[in-house]
């Protein structure tokens, strides 16, 4: 009888381990979705003293600026009328916090690419802006 | 027989280590091919002001700044062109007098994102955290 139970027992603890690692595998594949929301194309100037990212505000608008000025939010392209919408928007749901947008530009896009989503923001009613940039390079 | 059978069941009821070791080498090898350093990103906190507010503040008496402008090919201020090391070394003398101090940066059109956060850089080095972005 004991070894029945022995035999049982056994034979859950190998399923349940091997539940656990799925479930491992699962969220280490899983866990970089917010990083695809971001254009991987991307290349961001390197400012080693900026102030580093904190934590993400769910209300922030990252707006993207390829090297040849193609304006996205979370990977979508947009003309300055859709972003202007986005933005005012997100300010509208966000009342009466302060929406924080930041513009993820390609070090190699010129600043007349980058005033466009610079302008709509301030038409927008969006003054204080940042402007992301790698502190550290992982590779 | 019954020493056989006895021997089947100690063998079920115990935990197969050499699979296990197996799942465990295949899992570390999983995770150091697919894992990368992470990039750390900044985020350079500058203002925007509207075009018709700048006129409105151009009328009234401006406040002490500094002005930077970015080129594609260089930087200046105060119309002395100069590299990155020149206004460091600028910047940080201000900075020394009053970390209070108004910088503006006026980008041309064509110089680069990356010249603009080099300035944005030295700033938050200096401890300059008021700064506007100007376009020409």
């Amino acid at each position: 009888m004991r070894k029945q139970e022995e035999v049982a027992m056994g034979g859950q603890l190998v399923a349940m381990i091997d539940v656990v690692f799925q479930i491992i595998i699962f969220f280490v594949c899983t866990s970089n979705m917010q990083d695809n929301a971001r254009d991987a194309e991307i290349h961001l100037a390197v400012a080693p003293h900026g102030r580093v990212e904190a934590q993400k505000n769910p209300l922030q608008v990252e707006i993207e600026v390829s090297s040849r000025g193609r304006v996205t939010v979370g990977r979508s392209p947009l003309t300055e009328r859709e972003l202007y919408d986005v933005i005012r928007k997100a300010i509208n749901d966000s009342r009466p916090q302060q929406v924080p947008v930041i513009i993820r530009a390609d070090g190699r896009a010129t600043h007349a690419m980058v005033r466009k989503a610079m302008d709509t923001c301030t038409a927008a009613g969006i003054m204080q802006i940042s402007i992301a940039a790698f502190k550290e390079k992982g590779q | 027989m019954a020493r056989k059978k006895r021997q089947t069941e100690n063998q079920a009821g115990e935990l197969n280590l050499t699979a296990m070791i197996d799942v465990a080498f295949q899992l570390l090898n999983f995770f150091v091919i697919t894992t990368h350093p992470v990039d750390v990103f900044a985020n350079l906190d500058v203002f925007r002001p509207a075009a018709e507010k700048v006129i409105s503040k151009q009328e009234e008496e401006p406040p002490p700044m500094l002005e930077v402008m970015v080129y594609r090919d260089g930087y200046a201020m105060g119309k002395r062109p100069m590299g990155l090391r020149e206004l460091d070394r600028r910047l940080e003398k201000i900075a020394g007098i009053d970390k209070g101090s108004m910088v503006v940066i006026k980008c041309t059109g064509d110089s680069t994102q990356t010249g603009l956060v080099n300035v944005l850089d030295l700033c938050a080095k200096n401890k300059l955290s008021k700064i506007s972005i100007f376009s020409l």
